[in-house]
């Protein structure tokens, strides 16, 4: 957990690796077999050329560092926005990053506005959003 | 998991899907956790279970012959936590529709309340599809 809570903070970053195996246990787990996620011969005549992750599992990846940073705060008061840019693929080391961009007061409450994004060994950003935190008083 | 039950051009915007139960159980929670490759905190992780919804949503319609789907982009606000084992229910409903060229974009909407109808998340899900 984040032991200060102020602008420009940023969160420790997670680091995944993808596989097609991690892909697989994430459709079985999930209940998503979308075969663009785990048909390689369907994947491979689609535009993308090949199996993709599922753009949830780049998302669990930016909520286990929300999760890492602000605890259940994030998990019972967060609230995020994220869009899928680019695909990650089998093979591909996608790393996530985040900060505090601003914490603010409503009606006698904080909150902890932050920026995230994944980005693949490339350097491209895979996934890019923006996640509010309501903040115990404690935190403050 | 439901079936196909309805075609995608019979979604329209105010289309509300029938409510789906799901139980969370330890066996679920504990696949989930192993294929995000995290260790939990002794509660359903809040991700799982939009996965779950988003997966069997998606599950509950048919798309046009050769067409891919794309998750394109999500928000979520979680508002409590679920306890492993509890039972939640998911109201979804067919928010926008989108054609543009050859894309389309399917926007739901969804809310998940607890046994004791609390709402414990929220979320939109934008879907792309493409030929």
């Amino acid at each position: 957990m984040l032991t200060e809570i102020q602008e420009g903070k940023t969160f420790n970053p997670v680091v995944k690796y993808i596989t097609q195996e991690k892909i697989n246990l994430y459709a079985e787990a999930s209940g998503d077999f979308n075969p663009i996620h785990v048909d390689e011969s369907f994947a491979a005549k689609t535009p993308f050329g090949g199996t993709i992750a599922h753009g949830m599992l780049n998302l669990a990846y930016v909520s286990e560092m929300m999760t890492s940073a602000f605890g259940q705060n994030w998990l019972s008061g967060g609230k995020l926005r994220a869009k899928f840019k680019e695909a990650a693929r089998p093979g591909d080391t996608v790393t996530i990053n985040g900060k505090i961009d601003c914490v603010e007061q409503k009606d006698d409450v904080s909150y902890a506005d932050c920026s995230f994004e994944c980005r693949n060994q490339k350097g491209e950003v895979i996934v890019a959003g923006e996640a509010i935190v309501k903040l115990s008083s404690d935190k403050r | 998991m439901q079936g196909n039950t309805i075609n995608y051009e019979e979604l329209i915007p105010g289309y509300e899907f029938p409510p789906t139960s799901y139980e969370l159980s330890a066996s679920l929670v504990s696949k989930y956790l192993q294929a995000v490759n995290s260790a939990g905190d002794g509660f359903v992780p809040p991700l799982a279970i939009t996965a779950c919804v988003i997966a069997t949503m998606a599950d509950s319609f048919s798309l046009p012959p050769g067409t891919v789907a794309i998750h394109a982009s999500q928000e979520l606000e979680f508002f409590k936590l679920v306890p492993i084992g509890a039972t939640i229910e998911c109201h979804t409903r067919v928010a926008q529709k989108i054609t543009r060229g050859k894309m389309s974009m399917l926007i739901l909407e969804l809310d998940i309340f607890d046994q004791g109808k609390e709402k414990v998340q929220s979320g939109k899900t934008t879907i792309a599809l493409t030929t």
